[in-house]
């Protein structure tokens, strides 16, 4: 018997393809099928989580026992910015099934937010920066508003469908499952940039009917708009495409829009803080 | 956005330099099996009945890595499935590459055939890295003149 090797064809073994061609197409796919799957999830999550009804909110919250501050609940700031709420939460209206409680943290953390059950929480790093009261009632009112459209509970449903989903898609992919959770984020955030703006619409009416003009609202934005050009990494383009919020300056853009459109002065004397303000926020 | 070049500067680094490694090492492969093809390597457990041969367990081994162009490519394949073809070049080089280097073994041992020829593959990364080590292994006859005359070598080379 004779035994040889023959050469086999070259190549058999590995399906032709261009490299390069099959990448970008597989890109491509994987975000398209990504983005189409966040925005069914964000859509129906957030819809069916807005139809929990309020109270289990509330009760989710109290359930799981987060501490949003330390201060006591009869500080002179916790029960001003209370009054505050209350008095914008009636122009907003905030419908007759929710409520808003204002919470305080004394850190130098820039922000403040609504999150379920209808907690606002103020930073003293935010109010510090206040020049006047008309500023704080547009973020107030901003932030009621989203309790009144249940944006917190949604986000929540929303993101949390969204995430899962991702995870279980990209679970095992490496490289490419981190590159799709981006896109996948920043998806999430075309809505949650909705939201802000939908929010700010409404605020900025709460805000008109409770001082009769609507001088100083965007004054928080202007200095917002400051700080972030001040250090800035990423182009307006692109912080416009991926940020959470819209950018600063178009905030302000906005604002003055919609009162022209609707015919809300923009002058008018603005309502100074209480003089004691800062140091209520001296708590310690 | 330093994140995101640092990712393009990677998969750009993994493509060029993974395509000239792949290019280089199926070259140097063909050239080599060219060389070695008068060495039969059978599949067959069965050596020829005619002549009288000593046998001898001889592997060849190889590790070969994955670059990052390939890894990121089959990740996004692994949401669609189907043909993983940026590993199939890399499993390609790996067999062939591990038959080659047993093939070098025989030839030093001046064996006339390799027979029971098996390969064997396993993954030898973890995590985002890709490296795949390929054995292959199998029972070198040699004709038994051959077979003396090496072990008369060896010997020499022990008392000197």
């Amino acid at each position: 018997m004779r035994y040889e090797n023959r050469q086999s064809p070259e190549g058999i073994n590995v399906t032709k393809v261009n490299p390069f061609a099959q990448f970008l197409k597989l890109l491509a796919m994987a975000a398209i099928f990504v983005v189409l799957l966040v925005i069914v999830l964000q859509f129906f999550g957030g819809a069916l989580a807005k139809r929990i009804p309020f109270k289990y909110e509330v009760q989710l919250m109290d359930n799981l026992d987060i501490s949003l501050s330390e201060v006591e609940p009869s500080a002179e700031i916790v029960l001003y910015l209370n009054e505050l709420a209350a008095r914008l939460a009636s122009e907003i209206p905030l419908s007759e099934d929710k409520q808003v409680y204002v919470h305080y943290n004394d850190e130098s953390v820039f922000n403040a937010f609504a999150t379920i059950g209808g907690n606002l929480l103020f930073y003293r790093g935010l109010l510090e920066k206040m020049p006047s009261e008309n500023a704080l009632a547009m973020v107030m009112a901003h932030e009621i508003a989203h309790i009144n459209h249940r944006d917190p509970i949604s986000g929540l449903g929303g993101g949390v469908a969204s995430m899962i989903a991702l995870s279980m898609v990209t679970g095992d992919t490496g490289f490419a499952g981190s590159l799709l959770t981006q896109a996948g984020t920043v998806t999430v955030t075309q809505f949650t940039r909705g939201m802000e703006t939908a929010a700010d619409t409404a605020a900025l009416g709460a805000v008109y009917r409770l001082y009769g003009h609507v001088n100083g609202a965007s004054s928080l934005f202007e200095i917002m708009g400051d700080v972030q050009s001040d250090n800035k990494s990423v182009p307006d383009w692109l912080e416009r495409f991926a940020a959470t919020h819209p950018l600063s300056n178009d905030r302000v853009e906005a604002v003055a829009n919609t009162a022209q459109r609707n015919g809300w002065s923009t002058e008018g004397e603005l309502t100074p803080l209480p003089d004691a303000f800062l140091d209520w926020l001296n708590i310690n | 956005m330093t994140q995101f070049v640092i990712f393009i500067v990677f998969l750009g680094c993994g493509f060029i330099f993974g395509q000239m490694a792949e290019k280089k090492h199926y070259k140097s492969i063909i050239e080599r099996e060219q060389q070695t093809n008068h060495l039969p390597v059978i599949a067959s457990k069965f050596p020829p009945e005619s002549g009288s041969y000593h046998q001898q367990l001889i592997a060849g081994s190889v590790v070969v890595a994955s670059d990052y162009f390939k890894s990121f490519t089959a990740g996004l394949i692994n949401i669609f499935g189907g043909h993983v073809t940026p590993y199939e070049s890399l499993l390609d080089r790996g067999r062939r590459e591990a038959i080659l280097r047993m093939k070098h073994e025989a030839q030093q041992i001046n064996a006339d055939y390799v027979f029971n020829i098996k390969l064997e593959t396993t993954r030898i990364a973890t995590g985002r890295l890709g490296a795949i080590e390929v054995l292959a292994y199998g029972t070198a006859l040699i004709p038994h003149q051959n077979a003396s005359e090496q072990q008369d070598a060896q010997q020499n080379a022990l008392q000197a």
